[in-house]
């Protein structure tokens, strides 16, 4: 019995070691490249450009950021960027909100529909609907706005944030709700003092995953989008590419001041952004 | 109309506390009458029936008619299927089907396979640095796919390209490569950039989905003498088989739909070996603003994946509620 009973805790730690193996591999793959770029970003260009490759940058500078934080609008953009994503997770959380909390809470008919309309919402091709969105949003004066874009954002992460957010809400107990209801709440009152308290957590992963993907999203701020005046980030990377011959360092540095923000908003909601990704996932 | 609403229907069961305040009680009333769960709804399907629903059908009837924005003044000419008919008679199409089977099943299974292999190494209980290791892994995801692909164009450049350094130092290679312009390489130098960043999606559910895993299950197999392997079929395949299959759905989907990547690294070349359908649809609209075209393309794909949704659902025997 002993002798098993080693055994078994032989092949356990075997099995952790494999796993430290595992980890560390993808670690690397994972952070390797994200390091290359911030090595990158703090090269003078002619050490990017040469023959002989340095790994450690031999005169590290901060060049980079400064020539790129200095270039005409780009804080600008980087300002637009935050006021779109801004404008979306307002949007998204307050329609999402509502309609989530009516397909959790009410059976009725045609919910199950619903559900699959919203999925089906996803599959629709981006380069479908651009034109017909391009020309009804110049129709009523929102094309090339941060607030058309928003708009545009947020049909599209509904469905998504609608989803995270019912299975969210479909984890508070409806018994509570009915005590209060019962000591004289309104359904609204309930939503308000204890449904939404409660699933505060789930809400904040919602506008996390709301706010990342805003942030990143590229095509149609690049096809909605005309003037500087509301470029956002990912755009002015990618026409910064037309403009230069691969301005290799400022690329890298102005990759490494988008994903700052992101990684800064990810670690504060990352376990309850893991849960509702889940449940959103699962249910829809 | 909400006016209208409130009149027929029946009063309000309890005394609101807020009735000082006239709006919210109203809203208070409202929300005790059987139209609120509907009216919580009307918000997002107003947002959503305007800014997709119109543009899709709309989309949709485009791809019947020749519509070209060079040549606006032609208006718009219904000329039913021939779209369709000149892409199925097209040479480049049978080949970017191809290249978009290959981008999308290979790009799925990789980063799922990675994604699962992650998973399960991070899932054993007790280790060091378990935690930070979650986060660190999930980066790749929530950067953004122009940032990605700058990156990786730079460590997969021909000149200076950082990778084709390590591998002639190891001497996996004797020369550097060229690999986004060599049309043997350029799809799957697209993929491993896909793979990095792709596979913490499925990290990150499948991580969740093992942990949803009740123990008691584990330590009852256990009791009966089954193998790691046996409990891993037994137990972990089946329970985890909805988030497999939700997870999938949307990688699909989204490798389907989005041809960031190719515009940032290949923009569909060399030749046409990085071409794929979304790609496609998006250069006819924008290059050649042959939008009736493009349209075309577009509900192709819609198509293709409404197809793969509803037979792998069947086949993956998961019901939805």
């Amino acid at each position: 019995m002993r002798r098993i009973l080693t055994s078994h805790k032989a092949i356990q730690r075997l099995y952790d070691a494999v796993a430290y193996v595992i980890i560390a591999g993808l670690l690397v793959f994972v952070l390797g490249p994200l390091m290359w770029m911030g090595l990158t970003s703090l090269k003078r260009e002619q050490d990017v450009v040469t023959a002989d490759l340095q790994y450690i940058p031999l005169h590290p500078t901060l060049e980079n950021y400064v020539t790129l934080w200095n270039r005409s609008g780009v804080t600008t953009m980087f300002r637009n960027s935050a006021v779109t994503t801004g404008l979306t997770v307002s949007f998204c959380l307050l329609a999402g909100t509502f309609a989530a909390y009516s397909i959790s809470r009410y059976r009725f008919r045609g919910r199950g529909g619903l559900l699959t309309f919203y999925l089906l919402v996803r599959m629709f091709p981006v380069v479908l609907m651009l034109l017909p969105l391009y020309i009804m949003l110049r129709s009523i004066g929102l094309i090339d706005s941060l607030f058309g874009l928003a708009l545009t954002y947020t049909t599209f992460l509904l469905p998504t944030s609608l989803l995270m957010l019912k299975g969210f809400f479909d984890a508070v107990p409806p018994d509570l709700e009915d005590a209060a209801r019962i000591d004289g709440s309104t359904r609204i009152g309930a939503l308000f003092r204890v449904v939404l308290p409660l699933a505060r957590s789930g809400i904040a992963a919602t506008g996390v995953l709301i706010a990342v993907s805003a942030w990143n999203e590229f095509l149609f701020a690049l096809m909605l989008t005309t003037s500087e005046s509301s470029r956002t980030w990912p755009v002015v990377l990618q026409l910064m590419v037309g403009e230069f011959q691969l301005p290799w360092g400022l690329l890298a540095a102005g990759g490494m001041i988008s994903i700052l923000p992101i990684i800064v908003f990810f670690s504060f909601a990352q376990r309850a952004l893991v849960r509702g990704l889940l449940v959103g996932a699962v249910k829809g | 109309m909400a006016q209208d609403t409130r009149a027929s229907a029946p009063p309000p069961k309890a005394k609101t506390p807020f009735s000082w305040r006239q709006p919210l009680a109203l809203i208070g009333a409202l929300s005790e009458t059987r139209y609120w769960a509907y009216l919580l709804l009307l918000p997002s399907l107003l947002l959503v029936s305007a800014v997709i629903i119109y543009p899709v059908l709309s989309g949709i009837n485009l791809s019947f008619n020749q519509f070209n924005l060079l040549r606006i003044a032609q208006g718009m000419n219904f000329i039913g299927l021939q779209h369709y008919i000149e892409l199925f008679e097209d040479p480049d199409f049978q080949i970017i089907l191809k290249n978009t089977a290959t981008w999308v099943i290979f790009g799925a299974l990789s980063q799922f396979t990675l994604g699962l292999i992650a998973a399960l190494a991070l899932h054993r209980k007790n280790l060091k640095g378990g935690a930070i290791a979650r986060v660190l892994m999930l980066l790749p995801w929530v950067i953004p796919s122009v940032v990605a692909g700058h990156m990786w164009a730079l460590l997969l450049d021909s000149r200076l390209g950082v990778i084709n350094d390590i591998l002639v130092r190891l001497g996996v290679l004797s020369a550097y490569r060229a690999w986004f312009a060599d049309p043997a390489t350029a799809m799957p130098a697209v993929l491993l950039v896909d793979l990095w960043r792709g596979f913490p999606f499925f990290t990150l559910l499948l991580y969740a989905g093992l942990s949803s895993v009740p123990e008691e299950l584990y330590e009852a197999a256990e009791v009966d003498g089954a193998n790691p392997l046996q409990k891993f079929r037994a137990i972990t395949i089946p329970m985890i088989t909805p988030v497999v299959v939700a997870a999938i759905i949307l990688r699909v989907i989204s490798l389907m739909n989005s041809p960031d990547l190719m515009i940032v690294l290949t923009n569909g070349g060399p030749g046409l070996a990085t071409y794929t359908l979304s790609l496609y649809a998006f250069q006819i609209a924008y290059d050649n603003f042959n939008f009736g075209a493009a349209a075309a393309v577009s509900v192709i794909m819609l198509v293709i994946l409404m197809v793969f949704t509803v037979i792998y659902l069947r086949v993956s025997g998961v019901t939805k509620d």
